[in-house]
């Protein structure tokens, strides 16, 4: 039922932009080329967003900035008879390995080394591979993106587990437990490349693989 | 070409690539060819279950909100914790951040895109035009979903709770049992809802 005119990019597989059209990141209807908001849902409109790299580093840096006083300062400080014990994420970490509890201590290493460190690194890849026109496995980029996107918000588990464990803890017994700043910076740092990440306009990544498809 | 021979067509979200709109059978999804994002993926009696889905997120975050999460005992004291007073641990200078993050990520959001849900829907399910500003509380709902963390709290509730095992016992109250059917019907609730038909219908009727 689709005419010559509309069929016509389909049958040879053109991206909306190849085909001198925009399609719309939030819903995907298709507009003609120069249309500044979509007429299904009143999102803007760009071909590609020039800017999106522009956004994504500057969270990825705020992101980058913030997470490293998240594993300098104190996620936790216990006081125990008068002491206070401080205790870093690395510091807990190997205070876990130590008394045996292998799982949390995995757990929390997961969440709070692997998890972001890994996500920084996707992110910082696939904006180099669009800027400077990298070569890039098409399972690769759909395995780095699918990181960024659905196991970097994973992190925030950790500051889940600090603020359960300072609340029930300070339920008035001997010790108490009160969050650190680092606890502040990780939660930000998480934040931060979340939104480095859903800053980026995806399109630009898949262009390139077509480009490269084609050489 | 007309915006009548564009909507024949629809771009990736992700990846841009076109394809052309067909028909899809209730209960089947229709991927991108190229990136596997679904594009369109419509539900029998899509908006009744949606509603009421996200009716019943509200209910439960109420519950959750107003009994005891997780009580702790020691020594033969007992004392009990809610999710309000988790976040109220977070109390002084920068700690406010932090305690904002953990209430918005646990409580507000997930409330919020429920209520906006039903915001948008309602109002097509009874057959009259959409809401004002009904487009923009849609789009603002899709965008805030990797905010909402529900799933990932109760992880954290189960990683929290094997650190204090050896501590004192811990027990669940009725807001944690409360939280974990709430968990469930979010990811029904979510994936009951079709964005492409959605639309059209937002369009549709704004139009009628
Ligand atoms: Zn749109
Ligand atoms: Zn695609």
């Amino acid at each position: 039922m689709v005419d010559m005119e509309t069929s016509e990019p389909i049958r040879r597989g053109l991206t909306a932009r190849q085909a001198g059209l925009v399609g719309c990141v939030r819903c995907g209807t298709v507009h003609r080329r120069g249309t500044k908001e979509c007429r299904t849902c009143g999102a803007r409109l760009h071909s590609r967003d020039r800017m999106s790299l522009q956004h994504v580093w500057a969270w990825w840096f705020a992101g980058l900035f913030v997470y490293i006083p998240a594993n300098l300062l104190p996620m936790l400080r216990t006081e125990i008879l008068g002491r206070t014990v401080d205790s870093t994420i690395i510091g807990g970490v190997i205070e876990f390995i130590a008394h045996g509890d292998y799982f949390v201590g995995i757990v929390v290493l997961l969440a709070s080394v692997a998890i972001p460190v890994g996500k920084f690194i996707a992110v910082a890849y696939l904006a180099l591979s669009v800027q400077f026109g990298l070569k890039i496995r098409k399972h690769r980029r759909h395995v780095l993106f699918e990181v960024v996107e659905f196991i970097g918000r994973w992190s925030m588990v950790d500051v889940f587990v600090v603020a359960l464990t300072a609340a029930l803890v300070q339920l008035g017994f001997v010790i108490s437990i009160v969050p650190g700043l680092g606890a502040v910076c990780f939660a930000l740092s998480v934040a931060f490349t979340m939104l480095s990440a859903q800053s980026f306009d995806t399109r630009a990544i898949w262009d390139r693989i077509e480009e490269q498809d084609q050489t | 070409m007309t915006d009548t021979d564009l909507d024949r067509l629809i771009a990736c979200p992700t990846c841009d690539l076109l394809h052309e709109v067909a028909p899809v059978e209730p209960g089947y999804k229709a991927r991108c060819r190229r990136c596997h994002t679904v594009l369109i993926a419509p539900r029998r009696q899509s908006m009744d279950v949606a509603i009421a889905l996200a009716v019943t997120t509200t209910v439960l975050m109420i519950g959750a909100v107003s009994f005891p999460f997780l009580s702790m005992s020691q020594s033969g004291l007992q004392k009990s914790t809610s999710i309000l007073g988790m976040v109220a641990i977070f109390d002084h200078g920068l700690m406010i951040v932090a305690g904002a993050f953990v209430a918005m990520m646990v409580i507000a959001l997930p409330l919020v895109r429920a209520l906006a849900l039903i915001y948008t829907l309602l109002p097509l399910r009874l057959g009259r035009k959409p809401a004002p500003g009904a487009k923009r509380v849609f789009l603002f709902a899709q965008w805030l979903l990797p905010w909402a963390m529900t799933e990932i709290f109760i992880v954290g509730t189960m990683v929290a709770l094997v650190k204090l095992m050896g501590l004192a016992s811990v027990s669940f109250g009725p807001a944690f049992w409360l939280y974990c059917i709430l968990v469930v019907v979010v990811a029904f609730k979510d994936a009951s809802v079709c964005k492409w038909s959605t639309w059209k219908l937002l369009n549709q009727s704004a139009a009628a």
